[in-house]
């Protein structure tokens, strides 16, 4: 009952607060629904394909070059930020054909190794406008509407989210998601009862790198400029935070992990603001957050928040 | 001609420093079965803190030696975290020493700042076949000479280093005869830390270090483990050597902006040739 209100509920509120939020206020919000929409994708490839990427952000940067050089060289916007998940995912499934031959902290340096060479080439290469990076990117637009305020950035995070949330469910809840379950859980049970262990891995892989290209490309629009900075190894981490602390394999826990995580870190950020704090605080904090969230949640609640609370819950309900 | 021996022994200086921090994560895997992440953290902390101590005034050797209890501590602290809680899977400990790695960027900045530090070592230059070659390069080739013997005698020659050896082929035997497996993980843990830590106050005269140096240090030092499946500790410093070799004649020949990716490369093909070589059943967790 409760679970059938709460996902219309959400949204509704969600949809609304774009109009009473201030500038600042929509930043977080447009932020949260890009970290979100990754998130769901890590979620999906560590949670029902058992698989750990900490190179996630590299498909994060794929999206937002893609969209960003597209719409520099004249393509309309939208194209762009069609092509963004396009590309990400077109270049998921060529490095996943030999990396997903690895398997669990093999493939963990495998990806990270990827970001970073991305990351280093993207700052040598003229095309990408080296470690300065692309600027100047239009706003985004569809025919003559062009999106001027944050309000309408955040109403397109809004859409993108939903669209990434709608799309990982129906893959889950289809016999193909009952598939990635099984393989979870033990790969070579899955590939003797006929599943096509390969090639359902790297489809997810695909899939949770278009989600991140997306999210890329909203990105790029919003901010306006691309630089290798703006991608560091950190990101890709904090994606597996949030999916680990929302609870991996589920599409809620990964929106709630995301949002826990960004609300707690702005709140942080704003108390090292403060005056009287050392500069480095925002810093120190941030890490600190990441660092111990991470380590409490694998340690003591290893099936992640909402699943925890869930379960709580329901038991609760049981003994009525 | 002097100039490639140049390259060379500098080079095998780099490896040996990547050598030592390979051989704690080979320590630790051969241990535990965990990799783990914060290993390049470990030669942060003694670089850093050798930094400091020598700043303040403290002799060299001193310095060093406290600089690299303090990576033991810290790897003995890491263990707690990634092994202490029974029933921690492998993968779950890999992704707990990544926030410890995480958590360490913080207490570096706010003990040390956001800014590289460098420290100073063996001063001057020898000249060898018409090479000239810093004294420092020679100190690490030595000391990372020395530190594999004696591995090699601690695993092969005392009860302690059996014992650690026996976790590794076998924990469920292990604890039969009454080795205490979660003590023998700890200790690795801390053997890794020390062995980084030495890293750490080695490379520090070489190249400044700053607190993310650790993610290319772990990747460098995660390249040359896989060489030799995270197990064999001989064929990991042959993989360093060759890897800090690879690196140092990329740069001395002019394509030193590439560098990072030579490595990363050559990490990722030997995975995967690896990978296609193992059966998929051996792989699987039990």
């Amino acid at each position: 009952m409760i679970r059938r209100v709460a996902g219309p509920a959400v949204a509704a509120v969600t949809l609304a607060l774009p109009a009473v939020l201030d500038d600042s206020a929509l930043a977080v919000y447009i932020l949260l629904g890009l970290a979100a929409m990754v998130t769901v994708g890590v979620s999906l490839l560590m949670g029902y394909a058992g698989q750990v990427s900490l190179g996630q952000g590299a498909f994060y940067a794929v999206g937002a070059y893609t969209a960003a050089l597209l719409s520099l060289h004249g393509v309309p916007p939208l194209a762009g930020l069609v092509a963004a998940p396009v590309v990400a995912a077109a270049s998921a499934l060529v490095i996943g054909v030999p990396l997903l031959r690895l398997r669990g902290h093999h493939l963990a340096f495998a990806t990270l190794a990827m970001q970073l060479i991305l990351l280093s080439l993207a700052g040598q290469l003229e095309v990408t406008g080296g470690d300065i990076g692309l600027q100047a990117i239009p706003q985004f637009s569809v025919g003559s509407f062009e999106a001027g305020g944050a309000s309408a950035y955040a109403y397109l995070t809004w859409i993108g989210l939903a669209l990434v949330m709608l799309v990982t469910r129906n893959v889950i809840t289809s016999r193909p998601g009952r598939a990635l379950r099984a393989l979870a859980t033990s790969e070579t049970a899955a590939a003797s009862s006929g599943i096509p262990v390969g090639r359902y891995k790297l489809v997810v892989f695909a899939l949770s790198a278009a989600f991140a290209g997306l999210a890329g490309g909203i990105y790029c629009f919003y901010t306006g400029y691309v630089a290798p900075g703006s991608f560091p190894v950190l990101i890709s981490i904090q994606y597996i935070v949030m999916a680990v602390v929302g609870g991996l394999g589920t599409i809620w826990g990964a929106v709630v992990g995301a949002t826990a995580i960004t609300l707690l870190v702005q709140g942080l950020n704003s108390l090292a603001a403060l005056p009287g704090m050392p500069s480095y605080a925002p810093g120190v904090l941030s890490y600190a957050v990441y660092a111990l969230v991470l380590i409490l949640v694998v340690l003591f609640l290893p099936r992640g928040l909402l699943p925890a609370l869930s379960g709580r819950f329901d038991r609760d309900r049981g003994h009525r | 001609m002097s100039a490639f021996l140049t390259y060379l022994l500098n080079g095998l200086a780099v490896g040996c420093a990547i050598a030592l921090i390979a051989s704690g994560l080979v320590v630790i895997h051969r241990v535990t079965g965990v990799v783990n992440f914060a290993q390049g953290t470990f030669a942060v902390v003694a670089g850093l803190c050798a930094s400091s101590l020598l700043g303040l005034g403290f002799p060299h050797g001193l310095s060093e030696l406290a600089a690299i209890l303090v990576a033991a501590l810290a790897g003995l602290l890491t263990g707690l975290a990634a092994i202490g809680r029974r029933g921690t899977t492998p993968l779950s400990s890999l992704i707990v020493t990544l926030g410890v790695g995480v958590l360490a960027y913080a207490v570096e900045i706010v003990l040390w700042g956001d800014q590289p530090r460098s420290a100073p070592g063996l001063a001057g230059s020898v000249t060898l076949a018409g090479a000239r070659v810093q004294t420092q390069h020679l100190l690490v080739i030595g000391v990372t000479a020395a530190a594999f013997v004696l591995l090699a005698l601690f695993f092969g020659r005392t009860y302690l280093g059996k014992a650690l050896t026996a976790c590794a082929s076998n924990p469920y035997a292990a604890r039969v005869v009454g080795i205490d497996t979660r003590l023998m993980g700890l200790l690795a843990f801390a053997l890794g830390g020390l062995l980084g830590g030495i890293a750490g106050v080695l490379v520090t005269p070489l190249r400044p270090i700053s607190f993310d140096t650790d993610v290319t240090l772990i990747v460098n030092a995660f390249a040359a483990a896989v060489f030799g499946a995270l197990t064999r500790p001989v064929i990991t410093l042959a993989g360093a050597l060759l890897l800090g070799v690879a690196e140092t004649m990329a740069a001395g020949y002019g394509y030193g902006s590439h560098q990072l990716e030579v490595a990363l490369g050559l990490m990722i093909v030997v995975m995967i040739v690896q990978a296609s070589r193992r059966s998929a059943i051996s792989q699987e967790p039990a």
